[in-house]
């Protein structure tokens, strides 16, 4: 009897890999008959493209089809397989992010532009599991991999290992201290000017100055020094710094509860006076305009940076004046489009690729909240 | 069943059998584990991807090691990530900013490492306190201490510091030596002396075991402190690999710790655990992260993959031995 409870989990267990793991296997079985399809397909119909355009930029890929279908074959084994190392599975700023790649990368198989992809591997915003992934991809082959480092410092590893394994690494959303000198490309957002946006938004809205406080992401994070001296740029330049006085730099960590409760204490301790609320991330900003609102002061500005869900629709009710947001998926497009630019042959005109943020107010957050 | 009548199975007397898959059957579960993953993906078994694994579970493998100590005695030790954190921290601060030599950091580090795990153990045996209770306080005031260390910011270190991870001895990477170092330690100190017996005698029957002379007090610190001290050790490693010491390091890592462990055979209960059964254990987990990679499994899935294969492990090593596990 339980010998054939042990047969009957064994056999689940490798039942259950099994169902997981099913389409990689028919790829991994067809690279020949797949490359020469592709091939056939250049040289018949060059301008041939697919169905593939719903996600934003897929539909270019089939465009400019060169003589070698292979061009991007960096390691040379016949099969263009790209890795895709994801931050987390778990935050709303990454899901969308998450789902894009999915969407793209699948669609760049169907089409034969990619041989493999690894399917989104978990980085679990720990800098140690990002580096393991790193190394499944170099073992898996990967030409290109895309990784959205958790920690500038502790993740830099996993882009330099995959570097140096001669893998064409590029990185979305921030960077880790050697992006500049051994990623193939990095895309992203200038967090400095998105500090900028948050303290141009509040001089707009509160011409006459007063009192506010600063609400910081997890202290030494890059998005959070960044955002934070752009901010102060501003806040502190001539025109503002006699109108405009920062009565509390908060160490809120991008939590939103930490900023809620940042506002009540300096709505009780400053009441009148406060003004507005910045707020390294939108998180924090709606929970904060969340906690003034009820308190009656609807007159607070309070504004942060990402452009996530719940901020988005407090915009569209009215209830917060604005957000700024980071367009993630627009990040990873850019990196998509220049890996199969270079796969079709044509070199990426610069290494680095800015993403501009997008200040979302009433008037344009039907464009943005999907 | 035919095998029943002959009395033999696989060439063997029934009885060998039954005691072979007793010790074994957890590895039995490995190999059916591997040779799935080795079918989906072929490269999984290259010599490349299995230095690749066992240099990735070198950090978990120590704190496994430790936890293992701790969950025999009857406890457990919550502690292992923050002390990831807190090492890496220190070593930051010693290396890199004070300018001291490698090896005076590492001391300090996995010391400090090593006094807290003697502090877990200190307040569990002297006060009679749960060590979950406690392990699971001094879990926030070890990372505390590295967010005041560190003040929240991340420490670089430099080339000769990571070098202790990605460097390698005739072929093979440091990390690997050190796990290679450490199981054949802990195995001579559980299996072939006194102190190992005296652990398992502790964990099975406390009374009894003060009944026949053992310092209950003494056994359940040593536990707690050979953990810290094997936490530091992982610590060093996590340093080397990220090269970075900061405060969020480690987070949740008890939790990979622990199911290496009960995979490995170690009983909730207390008194019953093997040092070759928590390398399989530890080896286990690194392939269950390593193979749903290697595969391919939809993101959202991996996550719940992660603990069916855990609790179907157990399950089926349960049913291989027919023993029941607590």
């Amino acid at each position: 009897m339980k010998k054939v409870l042990a047969v009957v989990l064994a056999s689940m267990m490798v039942l259950s890999l099994a169902a997981c793991g099913g389409d990689d296997k028919e790829e991994t079985k067809a690279p020949e008959t797949q490359a020469e399809t592709q091939a056939e397909k250049d040289t018949e119909a060059p301008a041939e493209t697919d169905g593939a355009a719903e996600t934003d930029g897929a539909a270019e890929t089939q465009a400019p089809a060169g003589d070698e279908a292979k061009g991007g074959d960096v390691n040379g084994d016949g099969k263009i397989i790209v890795g895709y190392i994801s931050k987390n599975l778990t935050d709303p700023f990454h899901g969308p992010i998450n789902t894009h790649a999915e969407e793209t990368f699948d669609a760049l198989v169907a089409d034969g532009t990619i041989d493999e992809w690894t399917k989104i591997l978990d980085g679990q915003t720990l800098p140690d599991v990002q580096i393991n992934c790193a190394n499944d991809c170099i073992t898996k082959g990967c030409d290109y991999v895309f990784i959205a480092p958790a920690e500038a410092e502790a993740s830099d590893p996993a882009v330099t290992q995959m570097a140096e394994a001669g893998i064409k690494v590029i990185v979305f959303n921030s960077k880790t201290t050697s992006t500049d000198d051994v990623a193939w490309l990095f895309s992203g957002s200038d967090d400095v000017e998105a500090g900028r946006m948050l303290a141009r938004w509040v001089v707009e809205k509160c011409p006459d100055g007063g009192k506010f406080i600063h609400c910081n992401g997890i202290l030494g994070n890059s998005a959070q020094i960044q955002r934070t001296q752009g901010m102060k740029e501003i806040m502190e330049s001539d025109e503002n710094k006699d109108k405009f006085e920062m009565v509390a730099d908060e160490d809120t960590q991008w939590s939103g509860e930490k900023a809620a409760t940042a506002a009540e204490n300096a709505l009780a301790q400053y009441g009148d006076e406060l003004v507005a609320v910045i707020c390294d991330n939108d998180d924090m900003s709606s929970a904060a305009q969340s906690a003034v609102n009820a308190a009656g002061r609807t007159d607070i500005v309070c504004v942060g940076v990402d452009g996530n869900r719940t901020p988005l629709e407090m915009v569209k009710a009215g209830e917060l004046g604005a957000t700024v947001l980071q367009n993630g998926v627009g990040q990873l497009q850019a990196g998509i489009d220049a890996m199969v630019d270079d796969i079709n042959g044509k070199a990426p005109a610069s290494k680095n690729v800015d993403v501009p943020f997008v200040l979302v107010t009433a008037d344009n957050v039907d464009e943005y909240l999907k | 069943m035919a095998q029943k009548k002959e009395g033999k199975i696989l060439g063997m007397e029934r009885e060998t059998f039954r005691q072979f898959m007793g010790k074994y059957g957890v590895s039995v579960v490995m190999l059916v584990m591997i040779i799935a993953i080795a079918i989906y993906n072929p490269r999984f078994l290259s010599g490349a991807n299995m230095i690749n694994v066992i240099t990735q579970i070198s950090i978990n493998g120590m704190l496994a090691f430790g936890m293992c100590l701790c969950i025999t005695i009857g406890g457990i030790d919550l502690t292992v990530g923050a002390q990831l954190a807190l090492v890496g921290v220190i070593m930051g601060q010693t290396i890199t900013n004070a300018g001291m030599p490698i090896f005076v950091g590492i001391l300090i580090g996995v010391g400090v490492a090593t006094l807290f795990g003697f502090i877990n153990g200190f307040f569990i045996a002297k006060f009679n306190m749960f060590p979950f209770v406690v392990t699971l306080s001094m879990q926030l005031v070890i990372r505390g201490a590295a967010q005041v260390i560190s003040g929240g910011k991340a420490i670089t270190f430099g080339q000769a510091v990571k070098n202790m991870y990605y460097g390698k001895f005739i072929g093979i990477p440091y990390p690997i030596l050190a796990l290679l170092v450490v199981f054949v330690l802990m195995y001579i100190m559980f299996h072939w002396t006194k102190l190992g017996r005296y652990i398992l005698a502790v964990g099975g029957n406390a009374n009894a075991a003060v009944a026949s002379g053992v310092s209950e007090f003494k056994i359940r610190v040593i536990c707690h402190t050979l953990s810290g001290f094997l936490a530091g050790i992982g610590a060093v490693i996590m340093a080397a690999k990220t090269g970075s010491g900061q405060s969020n390091l480690g987070v949740g890592y008890e939790t990979d710790a622990v199911a290496a462990s009960v995979i490995g055979g170690t009983s909730f209960a207390g008194g019953i655990a093997t040092m070759p059964g928590v390398l399989i254990g530890i080896f286990i987990v690194g392939f269950i992260y390593n193979g749903i990679n290697m595969i391919g499994i939809d993101a959202n899935w991996q996550s719940i993959i992660r603990g069916l294969v855990i609790i179907g492990t157990v399950m089926l090593d349960m049913a291989i031995n027919g023993k029941s596990r607590k």
